[in-house]
């Protein structure tokens, strides 16, 4: 998880959901770049972002969305976010003795637009949350940031702010993790995304 | 015996802030080690001076011992003086020094300083368990470092004490802000780290004195 | 986690999860390798964990914590420990999290074919028992899951524990987990033969928070399930003694806090146009 460096965030509001990656991507302390996105469209109501190994962030992408087509040739529709959520995890969990390495966070809406989020760890041990969920070499400042400032039933406008003060924040005291960060905004009418600005360091 | 060692981890997590006219120092009252609860209602924190407060996590036998050591220097400092206390910059560098001088066999303790200065301005003082120290307007130390650190940036945005020319690192925030603040950073810690719960011991240092609160925090 | 993979038998299984596949174990020589040169695993999400279970006058009553830990942080406050097997028996489980939800799923899956194959007998608590211990027996511990297996059958109320390696008890009362001493100190001072179902649940309950509050892997709220011949009752934080402590009011962002660089609303793709046979659109 500290190869690469990383930090992903999703949280909940009311009726809407959005999911965070910082920019950055490392070889230790070493920048590589700084406009790398951890996190991954699905479908337009369903997002997935990672953190861990970018070669191994990059190889579940891909077969994300893989499966996904997969999928929708055969039932014709899209993945519902606990599906998709118990894909994920047995993909993880079928490699027990040999993981992936990275923790995928899933960010949602379900059918009736409810928020649906969880995290996981390196062999699919899901934790649905219904506040929000971290992954990364900052885990713990983004647990710390998010604790404090989160609130049920925020909306879309309010839960951008909440969540871009944390991911900025919480990554802040993290050398292998910055460099600006991305937003998924997710609601029932449509996707925003918002690129931030944080410190260059 | 060959896996014996001299140190253990207590746990624990202090926090100070400091203000234009006060300074808050506050620890949380659990004293841990492993998956045990040794007690829960456990000081960290000692006041050495009306003017000067320290609190330590880490390593209990090694917090006790430097506590000692801190406070009776102050007492032989004082009777030396006329019944003058130390200064709490002078403290801060005695600390240090202290620290220093068991440089290869440390005290495993992490140590924060809080008081006011000859302006009676507030004075936080960070260190790390080998006397490296810095003057700031707020820290934290111990096992809830990493959770609360990001929310006392977010919500105090001090300047840098290395600013030319100087600017005062003191937080903007009033007393009463700086106490709410302070509670809701232990209570986040409490949630989200296993060492740090029972109560949190709140010690504010002003003009008028020093005065000590105690918030319930979660048992678990 | 290095060299030992060879070790682990996964060509074929025996018992009853023979049909389950065997883990792919492709990356283990790769990450095996980039351990060697320094990198470290990220951890496992553990459930440090108090589970419990009592038989009493007519059914058992099992109970859980609800904290899932990372090393010293709390990753779930709310996680569910209480498993289900079959209509009539449900399993705690404490260790790696990813490994007591699999197993659990496995067997619960293998039951539902059994009674699908057996005109829909009612699943044996024994028969649940012999699929998980064979399962764990078979990794050598390496599938760490440490379980409190209670249900009800045709042969009456049933409580056992199974440990990691495969080995297994039948016990009037049972405790497991990083709080299961904390837990057993309060069955050892309460427990008493045929109890009434409220005895029972309170000795549980009890158990439960003495893990809770004395153990710090375990914690948050605590979960029950009774087992009885007329059915089962799930309750899900059945007493939640640990609500947080303070809020801070002050915490709001307005409007333009955050620097935004750009802002884009992004092209819906899954947009349906409903006119005519289109073809269908399958880009991710």
């Amino acid at each position: 998880m500290s190869y690469n460096g990383g930090a992903v965030i999703a949280m909940t509001g009311k009726e809407c959901v959005a999911i965070a990656c910082d920019l950055r991507l490392g070889i230790q302390n070493q920048t590589i770049a700084t406009d790398y996105r951890k996190v991954f469209r699905v479908h337009d109501k369903l997002f997935v972002g990672l953190s861990g190994l970018a070669t191994d962030m990059q190889t579940l992408s891909q077969r994300f969305a893989f499966r996904h087509n997969l999928y929708k040739l055969r039932e014709e529709r899209n993945m519902k976010p606990t599906t998709f959520a118990n894909l994920v995890s047995h993909m993880l969990y079928e490699r027990r003795f040999g993981p992936y390495y990275a923790e995928p966070v899933i960010a949602g809406l379900d059918e009736n637009n409810q928020p649906y989020i969880t995290g996981m760890d390196l062999i699919g041990a899901m934790a649905p949350a219904s506040d929000f969920v971290v992954a990364g070499s900052s885990s713990e400042s983004l647990f710390g940031v998010c604790e404090s400032f989160w609130k049920p039933d925020m909306d879309a406008e309010t839960l951008f702010e909440t969540l871009g003060q944390c991911i900025l924040t919480g990554v802040n005291r993290d050398c292998l993790a910055g460099w600006g960060a991305a937003i998924y905004i997710i609601t029932p009418t449509g996707i925003t995304a918002k690129t931030l600005k944080g410190r260059q360091d | 015996m060959s896996t014996w060692s001299p140190y253990d981890m207590n746990g624990g997590t202090c926090v100070a802030v400091a203000g234009a006219d006060y300074c808050i120092v506050a620890a949380d009252t659990r004293l841990s080690t492993g998956f045990s609860i040794l007690t829960r209602e456990h000081t960290k924190v000692v006041t050495l001076s009306d003017a000067c407060v320290l609190a330590s996590a880490g390593f209990e036998g090694d917090r006790k011992q430097l506590h000692k050591v801190l406070g009776m220097r102050q007492q032989v400092f004082a009777h030396n003086h006329g019944g003058k206390p130390m200064s709490c910059p002078a403290m801060a560098q005695m600390l240090s020094n202290t620290l220093y001088f068991k440089r290869f066999f440390p005290y495993y303790t992490f140590n924060l300083l809080g008081g006011l200065d000859k302006s009676g301005k507030g004075a936080v003082y960070t260190y790390d368990a080998i006397g490296s120290y810095e003057r700031t307007g707020y820290a934290c130390q111990g096992s809830g470092q990493a959770l609360i650190m990001p929310v006392l940036d977010n919500q105090l945005k001090s300047a840098s004490p290395l600013l030319y020319p100087p600017v005062s690192s003191a937080t903007p925030l009033t007393e009463a802000q700086a106490v709410d603040l302070v509670k809701d950073c232990f209570a986040t810690a409490g949630e989200r780290d296993i060492y740090t719960g029972d109560a949190v011991e709140i010690v504010v240092i002003n003009r008028n004195g020093v005065r000590r609160e105690t918030m319930p925090l979660k048992l678990d | 986690m290095s060299s030992s993979y060879g070790d682990i038998n996964v060509s074929g299984g025996i018992g009853l999860d023979s049909e389950s596949a065997p883990f792919n174990l492709e990356l283990a020589r790769r990450n095996s390798m980039i351990e060697r040169q320094g990198m470290k695993l990220p951890r496992y999400l553990k459930t440090g964990t108090t589970i419990c279970g009592v038989v009493y006058a007519n059914g058992v009553v099992l109970g859980a914590d609800t904290r899932s830990t990372n090393g010293d942080t709390v990753a779930d406050k709310n996680c569910e420990k209480i498993h289900y097997i079959a209509p009539n028996i449900y399993c705690c489980g404490a260790g790696t999290a990813a490994d007591t939800e699999a197993t659990t799923n496995m067997v619960a899956s293998a039951l539902n074919m059994h009674r699908y194959g057996t005109n829909g007998r009612t699943s044996r608590v024994i028969t649940a028992l012999t699929m998980l211990k064979s399962h764990l027996f078979k990794y050598q511990g390496n599938v760490s899951a440490a379980l409190v297996l209670g249900g009800f059958d045709i042969n009456g109320p049933h409580l056992f524990t199974v440990y990691p390696h495969g080995s297994s008890d039948s016990l009037p009362y049972a405790t497991m987990g990083s709080g299961s001493l904390a837990a057993m100190s309060i069955f050892e001072a309460g427990y008493k033969e045929n109890m009434t179902k409220e005895e029972a649940m309170k000795l549980v309950a009890d158990a439960i928070k003495s893990g809770v509050f004395n153990d710090l892997g375990s914690g948050s709220n605590v979960d029950l399930c009774i087992i009885t011949k007329e059915g089962k009752e799930y309750l899900r934080n059945y007493e939640c003694p640990n609500p947080r402590p303070y809020a801070s009011q002050s915490f709001s962002f307005a409007k333009g806090t955050t620097p935004v660089l750009r802002s884009t609303m992004l092209t819906l793709k899954d947009v349906v146009v409903e006119e005519g046979a289109d073809a269908m659109e399958v880009g991710a």
